[in-house]
């Protein structure tokens, strides 16, 4: 019997990257051998299917399963593309009350005996969906955009985290552009880790590719065809998951000379 | 045992409603959570099926708040049915989720002014003087509100969005980024200190101050705020 892990990928301001960012990392660690199965809690708003490329193959979701409408193993969708990869939709037409944090607990204990990860896709905010993705969870990422607001988001939820004695989270800088960067015209790495005062597992750099890629609903790091950096950078997530240590990459170089580490470049 | 260090800062009392329950001295949400999910966690039994009113003294709860309350005591059996608390904010958010916010009979009226009546308030809110400072070691995070009757000093950050009101003075061995009020109850002698002074907005009694924008890389000096000649100004802690 397995342990798995419950992973909960949460921010404070909406449309960070969330949802991407859960969708990619299932499917990088799907592809490296572990059995995942990402759960979208964004009852009302799901779209974790969408960017998955699941969609068309719901049959059953997260409140069936709760309320006893079908067992566990009938809402998991499997993904045809990489093995060992499972999806948990969110339902479109309830609201956010119609699970609660104990059934979250439950149906990941569950969950936990067949899966290594358990990728929990949480909605933006602090309120029930927050606490419904936070209830079972074993580590917290917060993703965070390089701008002034999502950081004061991120602190927020970051000192939710502590108060639920989830802590310490994790975070995931996201949509990071070096030249900005460079040009001091975007919060830096160093910068964030000044107010937040956490450890950084991963940062993804802006990508038109991710957007390409959710858009036809192939997570990057299922494209055989492509290495973009942002695609790098989520499998470099997945290792650090995996205790691995893996030196941050620098993406002030140029695409395909990704090389040497360098501070907090990113990665 | 001595009150001033009893581990319990909640007392528990039978009243005609059902239970009162009152928690002393907290600062932040997160502790008075813990200490009456641990009072609930052990004495369950006992206070199972009962109705409970809470009385929540100074700090101001939000409605999420309240809720997780209200939660906890339902996974404990138990129905929250009142609030008491001495502020506005706590109260309306009270009645949003509609629970009462006085005890049919007690003085405390929906305005909260007065006290509860004597005969139902527990005896650790009359003779108990609170110590003059509170002593707080860990970093203030965004939405993080504190309130104290006196002074207010803290081991750590004020981040931006964290909001520090004292009705003393306030010191902040760390960076102080967030809100801060001292003198909230008008004394204009009321200092604020710390080793970088750069708050959000910064207050002293009714006087207000914002922090200039600061220059990259200027050397940090830890600094007082004061009032003098009828102003906010900040100078080298000494
Ligand atoms: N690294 C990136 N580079 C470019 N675009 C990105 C990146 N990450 C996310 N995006 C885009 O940002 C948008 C928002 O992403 P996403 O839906 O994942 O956010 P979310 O945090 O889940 O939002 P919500 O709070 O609404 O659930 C999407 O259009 C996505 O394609
Ligand atoms: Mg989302």
């Amino acid at each position: 019997m397995k342990l798995g892990k419950v992973i909960t990928i949460t921010s404070g301001k909406g449309g960070v990257g969330k949802t991407t960012l859960t969708a990619n990392l299932s499917a990088a660690l799907a592809s490296i051998g572990r059995k995942v199965v990402a759960i979208d809690t964004d009852i009302g708003l799901r779209n974790l299917d969408v960017v998955m490329g699941l969609e068309n193959r719901i049959v059953y979701d997260l409140v069936d399963v709760i309320e006893g409408r079908c067992r566990l193993k009938q809402a998991m969708i499997k993904d045809k593309r990489v093995n060992s990869l499972y999806m948990i939709p969110a339902a479109q037409t309830r609201d956010k009350m119609s699970i609660s944090p104990t059934d979250m607990v439950l149906v990941c204990d569950q969950l936990r005996e067949e899966m290594d990860y358990i990728l929990i896709d949480s909605p933006a905010g602090i309120e029930r969906g927050f606490q419904n993705a936070l209830a079972p969870s074993d580590q917290v990422l917060i993703v965070t955009n390089p701008e002034v607001s999502a950081v004061r988001d991120a602190d927020r939820i970051i000192g939710l985290v502590d108060a639920a004695e989830k802590g310490p989270a994790q975070l995931l800088v996201n949509r990071l552009k070096p030249e900005m960067v460079a040009r001091g015209d975007m919060l830096s790495i160093n910068d964030i880790v000044e107010i937040l005062a956490v450890d950084v597992l991963g940062i993804i750099p802006e990508d038109e590719s991710i957007l390409i890629s959710s858009n036809r609903g192939t997570p990057l790091t299922l494209d055989n065809g492509h290495m973009p950096r942002a695609r790098i950078a989520v499998q470099n997530v997945a290792r650090r998951i995996e205790g691995e240590s893996v030196p941050f990459i620098d993406l002030t170089a140029r695409e395909g000379l990704l090389s040497k580490v360098k501070g907090w470049f990113g990665g | 045992m001595n009150k001033e260090i009893a581990s319990s800062q909640i007392t528990i009392k039978g009243i005609r409603d059902g239970l009162l329950i009152s928690v002393g001295r907290y600062y932040s949400f997160a502790d008075l959570y813990k200490e009456l999910k641990e009072e609930v966690t052990q004495k369950g039994s006992f206070l199972r099926n009962s109705r409970i009113a809470l009385e929540v003294g100074g700090q101001i709860l939000t409605l999420e708040e309240l809720t997780n309350l209200q939660i906890l005591f339902a996974q404990h059996g138990m129905a929250l049915w009142a609030i008491l608390s001495r502020r506005e904010a706590t109260r309306e958010a009270a009645r949003e989720l509609g629970l009462a916010t006085r005890l049919p009979g007690s003085k405390m009226d929906l305005q909260g002014n007065g006290k509860p009546d004597p005969a139902l308030a527990p005896e650790a809110t009359q003779n108990q003087q609170p110590p003059n400072a509170l002593l707080i070691k860990e970093t203030l995070r965004s939405g993080r509100h504190v309130f104290y009757e006196g002074h207010i000093v803290i081991v750590g950050d004020v981040n931006p969005g964290a909001e520090v009101v004292a009705e003393g003075d306030i010191i902040v061995w760390g960076k102080l980024r967030g809100l801060v009020h001292a003198g909230a109850a008008g004394d204009t002698q009321a200092t604020i200190s710390a080793i970088d002074l750069s708050p959000t907005q910064l207050r002293i009694a009714d006087r207000i101050a914002v922090t200039p924008p600061a220059e990259k890389n200027q050397h940090i000096l830890p600094e007082t705020a004061l009032i003098r000649d009828n102003q906010i100004i900040a100078e080298p802690w000494k």
